[in-house]
């Protein structure tokens, strides 16, 4: 079983079981590839270079959209706009902050800098926003369904699979973020 | 915004008022635009309220406060500036996930203006 991560001398420190771990990176690939974007041919070096990305539309699968959302509630035309400047270099924050984690699982034991445990609060953040359109989680009463789902015994099909493993991310963020601040309370 | 443990006493939303928040004469004219976060049943509220402490450097009340208010009422103005200040805060949110949109700060039928700096407390 996994540790809570907790904050002590060493820093942030965790604990995952090997299984635990391949679930955790397969997870965090499947999101990367997600957010990984597209190579068009004939696109402008230069611009993709400085983030530019003239050719970028609103993304048509919902938890890709939930990960890049727009910049403006009702107004599509900037909120495009917007993301032309902007949503290269966003898909590549989320995916340096994947990566990061998943470097991190390569060990038994996790130990976090700040920097480390921030990297991977986001990662675990965009990994259940994810699995949480998956699971169509669309309000509180549909979070809450899905939290009581706590027994891998009742596991018998894909959706009560991805809620348990929700819940396991849930879990971990959760632990994570307390130690986040307890580090941070330590800081001041 | 979700819950997996309880929250500690001090989480409890009104419990302390720091400096901050007693800006309630500041008006509008040079503050035009605002930043929104809006709630979901995915972000957990330590999470967004870490996100405000570490990304914005505000307090743990005020953190938790705008969170609170986050949840409760749906959405809260966490920032004010211009509208590209406002932009490079929205993109920082999305980069942690949260919900995050932007608006003139006069808009007038958002309905909720409660919170957020300038404001003052509501409810």
């Amino acid at each position: 079983m996994a540790k809570a991560f907790k904050y002590g001398l060493k820093g942030i420190t965790g604990y995952l079981e090997p299984a635990e771990r391949d679930l955790l990176r397969s997870l965090i690939h499947d999101v990367i590839s997600m957010l990984q974007p597209e190579d068009r041919d004939g696109q402008d070096p230069l611009a993709a270079l400085i983030g530019l990305d003239m050719d970028v539309a609103e993304p048509s699968d919902r938890a890709v959209k939930r990960l890049l959302p727009n910049v403006m509630k009702d107004d599509a035309g900037a909120s495009l706009e917007f993301r032309q400047l902007t949503e290269r270099s966003l898909r590549e924050t989320k995916i340096g902050a994947l990566r990061a984690a998943a470097l991190d699982l390569d060990k038994d034991e996790i130990v976090l800098t700040p920097d480390a445990a921030r990297h991977w609060s986001m990662a675990l953040n965009d990994v259940r926003l994810v699995l949480a359109e998956r699971l169509d989680i669309q309000d509180e009463e549909d979070a809450e369904h899905v939290h009581l789902m706590q027994d891998w015994s009742q596991a018998e099909d894909v959706e009560s699979y991805l809620a348990l493993v929700y819940n396991f991310a849930t879990w971990l963020q959760e632990s994570l973020v307390q130690a986040m601040l307890q580090s941070m309370e330590s800081r001041r | 915004m979700t819950l997996s443990v309880a929250l500690g006493p001090d989480t409890q939303e009104g419990t302390r008022t720091g400096t901050a928040e007693s800006t309630d004469s500041l008006t509008a004219p040079d503050i035009p635009w605002n930043l929104v976060i809006w709630n979901d049943p995915v972000n957990l509220m330590s999470y967004v309220s870490y996100v405000f402490q570490s990304y914005f450097g505000y307090s743990e009340s005020k953190a938790n406060k705008l969170m609170m208010e986050v949840h409760k009422k749906g959405r809260s103005i966490v920032a004010s500036g211009s509208k590209e200040q406002v932009e490079r805060h929205a993109v920082a949110m999305h980069g942690f996930g949260l919900w995050a949109t932007v608006e003139k700060a006069s808009g007038g039928n958002n309905g909720n203006s409660g919170g957020g700096q300038g404001k003052g407390k509501r409810g």
